[in-house]
């Protein structure tokens, strides 16, 4: 793994996309780095996390990405450059600040990069952030490759502190989270000093106080700030050609798609006949660079990810212009030829271009391809997705789930983002019935807790998780309270942010640099909320189960269940197991009357194990974590645990 | 700088298993491997998935001119690394050709819905089978029992390296590995990882 | 009789409303539990032929088959089943004092089973309040705790099937009549086990023409009294057409019309109101308050009856025409009207002649 901070100019390393941002920001003298943990962002602050300390940064791992902006930008607004880092749907909860902070304009550099997630890999969505490019009026970078990865952030922070606005880089998955040479620049090392300055004239976008208001006067200065940063991409060098001076066909693209586009003329071998126009500024798009190249041919390709935001903005452009340039045919996801939804890769671009060059393009011989799908079709099981062996929530769910049953009255639970949205999968006993964004689960059930008054008679659960629910699910929870709405929170206490790598939140006594800081607590929040609150031990299933069923037949209100039990993936559990697990066969029935494989086939953990020869389970040694909890699920005691000395 | 012309331009290896089998320390050692001869080398790879039972896959691109799309295209890529069985035979569904080569761990990592006793897991016959139907070469190596008997499974991924290395022309020597593996485990591992890719070299012979 | 399996419980049973909770199916596996009454399913069982529904009472049901097995002749019309004599019955003075209801017959047999080693284990239905709880007594006084009536439905035969494992082997149990027949059905093998044994030796059944659902009747009670301050529910015979619930200061009468709402949907389709299935059954004696109606039916319930009379535990007499000819008549009227609202409802065509 290079070592982000130990080499200098000229050095040469494989990096990962986002290693790439983090070397950039470096290299500009980045001191501030913020964000809120997010597939596939993370890593750009854990790795400056890591550097932190011998780097004088400060990096912080914010509430939510709303506070995650407004701490950077308060390092920019002290002369001080500053960074922040989201997934695609964390620019919508910071977009309220992002509005304003356009407006107020920014001092010393500021860069927000967006990891997006085409094809949601990791996500409950496939939403853009490219466009509030647009919408807040924030000029929008998109680097084509590692290297750009890295120089381009360096860049932005010029590009940010010449307009005095914030800049936004965006990224992909398949940018991130790739690997690419890189060969770095140099890391200045200079003092910094920070410093409000405010008392200035109010106008003074150095000086004054940082308002974004007047509005009206802030908002004409934004659109000089853009003007200004169109005319610096008309020479930008991130915008590239490649092809023929005379092309029959130009494709326009940006980010991850230009490698797919380059690597789709190859294939087909039309590196003569089709040119290709990588835009690294796609917004707002430098009018006379992208004309020149309109103006070489009459059929156009536009190929990028998820929306047509780049498509739409060249058709606007070509449509002003059509006087000048001609009358072009355009091909993109408006017509089909590109998909509208998902990811994209390097075949689907090839099927577009042979679809518009009508020629042929086949990966593979029909005999091959069809070979092969039906020796897949036959052979090949599908994998679900499962919680890991000694996970809480399973534990959780499965008493969750079993309260519900006994309750009868056909409750649910509102599901919210975190490892237990998988309780949608049969891992969690398809327990989850919503699914949105970050707090949504409190939210929607304060909205069920208000419908008896039209019959609504159903029990009504939300689920959290312990980072979530400082992220954004106490307001939802102040006004189920306020309001006195009925439903029961369980909030899923397992010491960290667990789906994106284990990051820290405010429940802990930690920070990003893993220093020691205060914790908030989750039970006094909500008792000083009002909320009843009780705390469980996930792993003592009887208990919470018969807790939930308490919880749930009390007609008051809000009450919250913490279940507690920390991370199966946490360093300590993983330290080693506390019981060694084994299967009595005498005593396990097996597949007959009076348990029907009740543990393998119902409760789904990874380290039991169906014997088809031998009709009973066994152990499957070194998947199980050894927690224990499946003895107490065996109706005839077969599982039996030994503590581990 | 580079010291051997690659069989194709661009090289395209795949490495392919379940999560938590080392896919991604693999794939990672492999590159960096073979950017220190001077080569472009892209890594395509999804992590999130990794460490909740679902399949993984490294695409890995050897260029001697170029950085190229993360991932590689259908029906292209020219050795195959299988950590696991069936999934070695899901990648050529979509990657394979009639010239790949294939390198195919044999211990198989039960799904979840076979564990629980709803489907069955192909038998090991029909999956070599398949396999030799599907490349031009397949090697079959108890990678992870090699592993165990070294004392860790997850060496397993080290040994299928070695075993790549033994039979591609692309130039992974010894020192080579050995410099890399040094970044990156404590320098008491070193042996038994230098071990394992040396039981990895030795353990392909002719191909079947 | 075809024994299928948990899905067709859910659909024949479950889902159609027509469970009333008599436990039959509650720990023989970890799939049924009862919860406040209410009989649940946590997951889906695929087996295709299973224990659950061999032992429902609510399924379809031979009872020629079961009354050859139990009584050694083919069923028939008669409204009070099977039966080698009806009298009147109340505890000896050998029984301590306690809270019986009416004549204390159902306490005196049972306790006296158990003192004398007839049977090791009772199964019997104790209460929390108004909620139910099956228990299984092993001595006298665990007995007379016990006693006193429920009209809630109760998942009593979940005890039974807790006591068998447990390993008692000579289990006395006190049952309503439908749990009378799950009982019959369980002692019949029907899943055909080779090394089956009979571990019941004496079925006490209750007089039932209906019971309410626990969580129907708590919720209505509630509304009206202070739950805990509850000593006692009775109703009393016709033409009362009441209930009283007695609190510490008094009793508060409930009109029967009101109560007959909280009364699970599947009790309707009813036709036993004498237990048929058992040793001995025991009722009230309209006009009697102090006294039980008991019928004999088999030779190990006379036995025991015989015994106990002798021994001073049970007192009988003969039981007058008039009393005689209502119970006839008020077990003939249940039948019919099960029997015209099951068939309406199409529920007489069994599963494997291609209902549903």
């Amino acid at each position: 793994m290079p070592h982000l901070i130990e080499s200098g100019e000229g050095a040469q390393y494989l990096l990962m996309g986002n290693e790439a941002i983090a070397r950039g920001a470096l290299e500009a003298g980045v001191k501030v780095v913020t964000g809120y943990p997010g597939t596939p962002s993370s890593d750009i602050v854990e790795r400056l996390a890591k550097v932190a300390i011998k780097m004088n940064l400060y990096v912080e791992w914010s509430t939510n990405e709303k506070v995650a902006m407004e701490v950077a930008a308060a390092g920019s607004l002290s002369g001080v450059r500053s960074m922040c880092v989201m997934k695609q749907n964390g620019v919508n909860v910071a977009s309220d600040f992002l509005l304003h902070l356009a407006g107020s304009g920014t001092r010393a550099g500021m860069v927000l990069v967006p990891c997006d997630d085409p094809g949601a890999l990791s996500s409950a969505n496939e939403g853009e952030s490219r466009y509030f490019a647009r919408l807040f009026e924030i000029p929008l970078l998109e680097p084509g490759d590692f290297q750009e990865a890295k120089d381009m952030t360096r860049w932005a922070f010029e590009l940010s502190e010449s307009i005095r606005n914030p800049v936004t880089l965006r990224s992909v998955t398949r940018m991130s989270h790739a690997s690419g040479n890189v060969t770095f620049g140099d890391i200045p090392s200079e003092d910094v000093h920070a410093e409000f300055q405010c008392n200035g004239f109010m106008l003074d976008p150095m000086q004054g106080p940082a308002l974004s208001m007047p509005v009206i006067y802030r908002h004409t200065e934004q659109q000089k700030k853009i003007k200004k940063a169109r005319e610096i991409f008309e020479n930008c060098p991130f915008n590239t050609y490649r092809g023929p001076d005379k092309p029959e066909l130009l494709i326009i693209t940006s980010s991850a798609c230009s490698l797919y586009s380059r690597e789709a003329i190859r294939i087909l071998g039309v590196e003569n006949t089709v040119g290709l126009l990588k835009l690294g500024t796609t917004w707002p798009l430098p009018p006379k660079l992208v004309k020149r190249y309109l103006s070489k041919t009459d059929k156009i390709l536009i190929v990028e990810e998820v929306l047509p935001f780049l498509e739409e903005s060249v058709k606007i452009l070509a449509a002003e212009s059509a006087y000048e340039i001609g009358i072009k045919r355009f091909y993109g996801k408006n017509d089909g030829i590109i998909p509208s939804v998902g990811e994209l890769n390097p075949d689907l671009v090839a099927e577009a271009l042979a679809q518009i060059l009508a020629i042929d393009y086949q990966p593979v011989s029909d005999e091959y391809a069809e070979k092969a799908q039906r020796l897949a079709t036959l052979q090949v099981p599908p994998r679900e997705l499962t919680f890991c062996p000694g996970c809480p929530h399973r534990a959780s769910f499965w008493s969750i789930h079993n309260a519900l049953q006994l309750d009868g009255r056909k409750g649910f639970v509102c599901g919210d983002i975190g490892c237990y949205s998988l309780a949608m999968l049969p891992c969690g006993f398809n327990t989850l019935k919503t699914l949105h964004s970050m707090g949504s689960g409190a939210g929607l059930a304060s909205g069920f807790g208000k419908l008896g008054s039209f019959g609504f008679t159903q029990p009504v659960l939300a689920v959290c998780g312990d980072s979530t629910f400082f992220h954004a699910a106490i307001p939802a929870l102040i006004n189920a309270v306020h309001h006195k709405s009925n439903f029961t929170l369980v909030v899923l206490d397992n010491g960290g942010t667990a789906m994106t790598g284990f990051q820290p939140h405010p429940g802990l006594e930690i920070n990003a640099l893993g220093e020691e800081v205060p914790s908030v607590d989750i039970a006094e929040v909500c008792k000083a909320m009002g909320a009843k609150v009780e705390i469980r031990d996930p792993f003592d299933l009887e208990g919470t189960r018969e807790t939930l069923n308490q919880l749930i037949e009390d007609k008051h209100g809000l009450k919250v269940l913490i279940l507690r039990q920390i991370c199966a993936l946490s360093p300590e559990k993983r330290a080693g197991k506390q019981y060694e697990m084994t299967i009595d066969e005498q005593l396990c029935l097996g597949d007959r009357c009076g348990c029907n494989r009740w543990c393998t086939r119902i409760f789904r953990c990874p380290g039991l194990v169906w014997d088809q020869q031998k009709r009973v389970t066994r152990i499957d040694d070194v998947i199980c974590t050894g927690c224990g909890i499946c003895a107490d699920i065996c109706p005839e005691g077969a599982i039996k645990r030994q503590e581990v000395a | 700088m580079t010291s051997k012309q690659l069989p194709h331009e661009p090289y395209n290896i795949i490495i392919t298993g379940v999560g938590g089998q080392g896919n991604v320390m693999a794939s990672r050692i492999l590159a960096n491997m073979l950017v220190k001869k001077g080569y472009y080398i892209t890594i395509g790879e999804s992590f999130g998935a990794s460490q909740r039972g679902g399949s993984v896959m490294s695409h890995i691109r050897i260029s001697e001119r170029s950085n190229w799309s993360p991932q590689i295209p259908k029906g292209r890529a020219h050795a195959v690394i299988a950590l696991e069985p069936t999934e070695g035979i899901r990648i050529l569904k979509d990657y394979g050709n009639p010239n790949v080569i294939l390198l195919l761990n044999t211990r198989p990592i039960y799904p979840v819905a076979v564990i629980a006793g709803e489907i069955e897991y192909p038998g090991l016959d029909e999956i070599k089978n398949s396999a030799r139907d599907l490349a031009s070469k397949v090697w079959f190596i108890g990678a992870s029992d090699e592993a165990i008997k070294l004392g860790n499974p997850i060496l397993g991924n080290i040994i299928m390296l070695g075993a790549l290395s033994g039979v591609s022309d692309l130039p992974l020597e010894n020192e080579d590995f050995k410099e890399v593996i040094l970044s990156t485990i404590p320098p008491d591992q070193l042996d038994i990882n230098l071990k394992a890719y040396d039981i990895g070299k030795r353990k392909v012979g002719l191909p079947l | 009789m075809k024994v299928f399996g948990p899905s067709e419980l859910l659909e024949d049973v479950l889902d159609k409303d027509l469970c009333i909770g008599c436990g039959a199916c509650i720990n023989l596996c970890p799939y049924f539990r009862s919860y406040r009454g209410k009989t649940a399913i946590l997951f889906p069982c695929t087996l295709p032929e299973g224990r659950c529904w061999a032992y429902c009472p609510k399924v379809h049901v031979d009872l020629n088959e079961l009354s050859k097995r139990f009584f050694g002749r083919a069923y028939d019309e008669n409204p009070l089943g099977f039966h080698r004599s009806i009298r009147i019955s109340k505890a000896g003075g050998h029984i301590a004092n306690a809270s019986f209801q009416a004549g204390g017959t159902v306490s005196a047999l049972m306790s006296f089973a158990l003192s004398k080693g007839y049977v090791n284990a009772a199964v019997l239905t104790d209460r929390d309040g108004l909620l139910p709880i099956p228990r299984i007594a092993v001595s006298p006084k665990d007995v007379l705790a016990c006693s006193s009536s429920k009209y809630t439905a109760a998942p009593t035969l979940s005890a039974l099937n807790q006591a068998i494992r447990g390993g008692y082997d000579h289990i006395g149990i006190v049952a309503t009549p439908c749990q009378t027949l799950a009982i019959a059905k369980m002692r019949s093998n029907p899943m055909g086990d080779k090394d089956f044994f009979d571990p019941i030796d004496l079925v006490v059944g209750l007089f039932c023409t209906w019971a309410v659902d626990f969580r129907a009747f708590e919720s209505f009670i509630s509304e009206r009294i202070d739950m805990d301050k509850i000593t006692k529910i009775d109703i009393p015979p016709p033409p009362a057409e009441i209930m009283e619930v007695y609190i510490g200061t008094g009793k508060i009468e409930i009109p029967l019309d009101e109560i007959r709402k909280l009364v699970p949907k599947g009790c309707n389709y009813c036709m036993d109101m004498t237990a048929e299935f058992s040793d001995i059954s025991v009722g009230v004696l309209e006009g009697r308050p102090d006294m039980n109606t008991i019928i004999i039916r088999t030779e190990r319930g006379e036995k025991i009856v015989d015994k106990a009379q002798k021994e001073g535990f049970l007192i009988l007499d003969d039981i007058p025409r008039e009393n005689l000819e209502h119970l006839v008549w008020a077990a003939g009227n249940k039948k019919k009207n099960a029997f015209i609202k099951a068939k309406q409802e199409g529920l007489l065509t069994p599963r494997e002649k291609g209902a549903r």
